[in-house]
């Protein structure tokens, strides 16, 4: 299995504060890591880093490569990324913000160049090939918005804003998507369909995704992977089912994890 | 917010001068007793008694410094406006700020009997805080050359040179006279008086001006009497009025052109009679344009320019 | 809903260029003294003539000559000429900037580097900066550095105090910035209080008095700055989408952030440096137009381009004509619809919350 992402040794400082310390951990290809742990883990610093949002120490390789002397647009090509909010101001159609998601792609003020030196490069996706129209058209279709492709971003609602900026990111074609709490402002319906979406994407070979989540049922469900995060540090890390057992969950959120969960199952139980 | 305070501002300054514009002269007769204590009413009708001839005296506006030198009074002026540069040995005398940045601390300090100032640069709260000091407070505020007279009265009453005011006005009423008499107009020669450039937006000055009564006085058209006071005008305006004459007052600072050039050089200029013929003056030194004696002079260089030196 | 398409298409840029002109054409054709249409258009017709016939047969360009000729060839021409350039760059600057920033409220005015600007081209005046080779040179490239001056110290303070640049906050540091351009403005009026007349000029923008040689500069600004911002517009589209995202989808975002705010400073410097600070020109016109066209730069820059030409243009013939034979300061008449505009998008911005 080849890996997508390497982080080795990732550490952040913003100000006097340690965001992330001495973190490392890795994402294979076709593999879905979960990253989860309780507010102010540094689950979206690690997000931030990962896509150079913010100045860190330590190594991120995308594909053996350092993203850190990758162009702004090669970067784009490999990693897409869906912020946890995205405040619109402006009355963008819905089309126009997932257009815009072709940006990394476009020939750029000057195509000759562009052209010249985009042969060699290895990471350059098969699917840039296809034409700006049709990616913009199914990422559209894939999150559900095509009906409201016309409509201004102003008026949606945060679930179909956040559905427009994930279509966006996956109009950028990327290899990795990276996903900060991409069900933050959905409804049950939606979440379960934006991540049945995501796992679909995600069967297409060469392809990897990360996502921070809080919802620890979600994470075991869909996620080939965990990393859990407790102040700044990696609190473990492996497959769903090794992480996510009652010890290390008690020590992580430092409550009953495992009976909170149950009680809030049991409910439902008795209503049945 | 940022608007209301620049708005605000340019505001003021537009009512400010369109209230300065509005001031007609209230030049009163002045009482002139010979025995002390003297009193005189100032130009805004306020009557201020002293026990005698003031002997320290502040001056706010460069007119009025002016008037106090030429009456032979210069010697009891302890302090002066900013603006105050004539006559040359003015400059020694203490400076005590002007308009709003006047500093009333300084003009106490200076223990003065007598403050001279204007309307229209000095307010209300100043003059109250002065006279509450126990300094008289004597307005001056002449808007033409009758106003000048009386001033000039005014302030040799308040100094005891009743005479030599006397003889200055006589002199500068003869000396007016004479030019009146000289000149010989053929009622159709126009002025255009410029108080601003091209380059920072031309100012006319209109009717109720220094400048246009001495131009009628000369015999002289002010191409602008249809504006009251000084006021902005269009560069088309003043092309299309084609004067005869132009008068300029923009100060020269060492570089660039001389005023006079920087006019003859102006594009679409060059079809003005004043262009053509090089009728341009530049009077910068304010001879005509503020409310003191040096009018004559200002009046008498207007006349060599436009009728020719004898 | 209404979609709008990606660009500005021909028949569009047909439009706009025909009311452009259309408003050129009126303006030439108005002002302090009437000239009949019959002449102004012989004039013109003889002027462009005179011109074409000196370069055919490479002898002195003979133009019309008459008072009529000057006034009109010499003086309204220009000021026209300048005018609509003047308008067409600030109105770009204010669409640039309300794009990068992504706030509809972001304009060199309202920001305060105008005022910035202005202090510069003071400076140059007060403390003789001249450079012997370009006259007017001086003020300008102060006018220019002292804009993205501003733009850096206004835009350091506002990311340090609030990194989403909420409309609140770009009100406040426009406030505050203004108040200390303006302190510092008095503090440099002090040094040189006997050329109060020549700086206070920089604070009320007027058109009077310009000629070809401001025409050509304009152009030449426009045609450099204003092509920088053109070539960027997909990445100010990104910007005001949010700056995060930007970066997300693969923008250069410090680069290209430097590079437009250099534009926006060249832009609004060399418009300070020729008729002082012209307010709100840059906040009126995006924002009418982005209701027509939409907040797709690909669009809203061209419109933005002749919006506020024909809105310069339309303000100056007012400050021209309607005190005839006084003129107002343009700067007045802008700020008088720009206060107005500005509460409305404050209104509409609050209301969204």
């Amino acid at each position: 299995m080849r890996e997508m992402l390497e982080v080795k040794a990732l550490s952040v400082r913003l100000g006097q504060k340690q965001i992330l310390e001495d973190l490392s951990f890795s994402v294979g290809e076709g593999e879905w890591l979960m990253i989860a742990g309780p507010n102010g883990a540094g689950k979206s610093t690690a997000v931030r880093a990962m896509t150079r949002g913010v100045d860190y120490k330590g190594t991120v390789l995308f594909q053996g490569q350092d993203i850190r002397r990758k162009k702004s647009v090669e970067l784009a090509r490999c990693i897409g990324v869906l912020a946890q909010s995205n405040p619109v101001s402006y009355s963008f159609s819905v089309e126009e913000v997932v257009s815009l998601g072709r940006y990394s792609h476009a020939p750029g003020l000057f195509p000759f160049f562009r052209r010249g030196t985009a042969e060699q490069k290895p990471d350059a996706p098969e699917a840039s090939q296809n034409s700006d129209r049709d990616m913009v058209e199914y990422a559209l279709e894939l999150t559900g918005m095509t009906r409201q492709r016309g409509q201004s971003v102003l008026t949606l609602s945060g679930g179909e804003l956040q559905r427009t900026f994930l279509a966006q990111a996956l109009a950028q074609d990327p290899r990795l998507l990276v996903l900060d709490e991409p069900t933050n402002h959905l409804d049950l319906l939606y979440q379960k369909q934006v991540f049945e979406l995501i796992g679909e994407w995600l069967k297409t070979p060469g392809r990897a995704v990360i996502s921070v989540t809080h919802d620890l049922s979600l994470a075991k469900a869909y996620g080939t992977g965990v990393l859990l995060l407790d102040h700044g540090r990696k609190a473990a890390l492996g497959k769903a089912e090794e992480v996510l057992t009652p010890q290390v969950l008690e020590r992580v959120y430092r409550m009953d994890v495992y009976g909170w969960m149950r009680k809030m199952l049991s409910q439902w139980a008795e209503e049945t | 917010m940022k608007i209301s305070v620049k708005r605000t501002r340019t505001l003021a300054a537009l009512l400010a001068a369109a209230m300065l514009l509005a001031f007609t002269a209230c030049g009163t007769e002045n009482k002139e007793t010979e025995s002390s204590p003297i009193t005189v009413t100032d130009m805004m009708g306020r009557e201020i008694t002293l026990e005698k001839p003031a002997e320290r005296i502040v001056a706010l506006t460069p007119s009025d410094c002016e008037i106090l030198y030429a009456i032979g009074a210069g010697d009891a002026l302890v302090g002066r406006g900013t603006y105050c540069d004539y006559p040359a040995e003015v400059a020694d005398v203490p400076e005590v700020g002007s308009g709003s940045d006047t500093n009333i601390e300084q003009i106490l300090a200076l223990e003065p009997q007598v403050l001279l100032m204007s309307t229209m640069s000095q307010t209300e709260e100043q003059a109250k805080q002065l006279e509450d000091a126990g300094v008289r407070v004597v307005i001056s505020d002449a808007q033409d050359i009758e106003g000048v007279y009386t001033a000039i009265e005014m302030i040799g009453a308040l100094m005891g040179k009743d005479e030599e005011a006397a003889a200055l006005v006589q002199s500068m009423k003869t000396a007016f006279a004479e030019l009146e008499e000289k000149a010989e107009p053929d009622g159709s020669k126009t002025i255009y008086f410029e108080v601003s450039p091209l380059e920072y937006g031309l100012w006319a000055a209109g009717k109720n001006t220094f400048m246009d009564e001495v131009a009628n006085m000369l015999g002289l058209k002010n191409c602008f009497d249809d504006l009251d006071g000084w006021a902005s005008v269009s560069e088309e305006q003043v092309l299309e009025r084609n004067p005869d004459y132009i008068l300029t007052i923009t100060m020269y600072y060492g570089e660039g052109p001389l005023p006079e050039e920087e006019i003859m050089a102006r594009p679409g200029w060059e079809n003005v009679t004043a262009v053509k013929n090089g009728a341009i003056l530049n009077l910068q030194n304010n001879e005509l344009s503020r409310p003191a004696p040096r009018l004559v002079d200002g009046a008498r260089m207007l006349y060599d320019f436009v009728y020719g030196e004898e | 809903m209404r979609v709008h398409k990606e660009r500005f298409s021909a028949p569009e840029y047909l439009l706009f260029t025909a009311v452009t002109f259309g408003i050129f054409c009126f303006c030439v054709c108005t002002g302090s003294v009437s000239i009949p249409l019959k002449d102004t258009l012989s004039l013109i017709r003889d002027a462009v003539c005179g011109v074409i016939g000196s370069w055919i047969d490479h002898t002195e360009s003979v133009l019309p000559e008459g008072t009529t000729a000057s006034i009109l060839l010499a003086v309204r021409l220009p000021r026209v000429l300048c005018t609509a350039l003047t308008g067409a760059a600030l109105s770009l600057a204010g669409a640039a900037m309300q794009g990068l920033l992504k706030n509809p409220l972001a304009d060199g005015s309202t920001l305060g580097v105008s005022s910035g600007a202005a202090l510069g081209a003071v400076c140059a005046i007060a403390f003789g900066i001249t450079f012997p080779a370009l006259p007017f040179a001086g003020t300008m490239v102060t006018a220019v550095l002292f804009a993205f001056l501003s733009l850096l110290l206004i835009l350091g303070l506002a990311y340090r105090l609030d990194h989403s640049l909420s409309t609140d906050t770009i009100i406040l540091i426009g406030v505050v910035f203004s108040m200390f351009v303006s302190s510092l403005m008095s503090i440099v009026i002090t040094f040189a209080a006997d050329r109060v007349q020549h700086i206070t000029f920089w604070t009320m923008g007027s058109l009077q008095g310009k000629g070809y040689p401001d025409v050509l500069v304009l152009l030449g600004a426009l045609v450099f700055f204003g092509g920088v911002i053109f070539l960027h517009s997909r990445e100010l589209n990104a910007f005001a989408m949010g700056e995060e995202n930007a970066g997300h989808i693969g923008v250069n975002v410090r680069r290209v952030r430097l590079v437009l705010l250099i534009a926006v400073s060249g832009l609004i410097g060399v418009c300070v440096s020729v008729g002082g600070t012209i307010g709100f020109v840059g906040l009126v016109t995006p924002h009418m137009l982005r209701m027509l066209t939409g907040p797709n730069h690909r669009r809203l820059l061209p419109a933005s381009l002749f919006g506020g030409a024909c809105f310069l243009m339309l303000a100056d013939l007012a400050a021209r004509t309607l005190l005839n034979p006084r003129e107002l300061n343009v700067g007045i008449v802008t700020s008088l619809a720009g206060a107005v505009v500005f509460i409305l998008i404050f209104y509409r911005a609050r209301r969204r919350g």
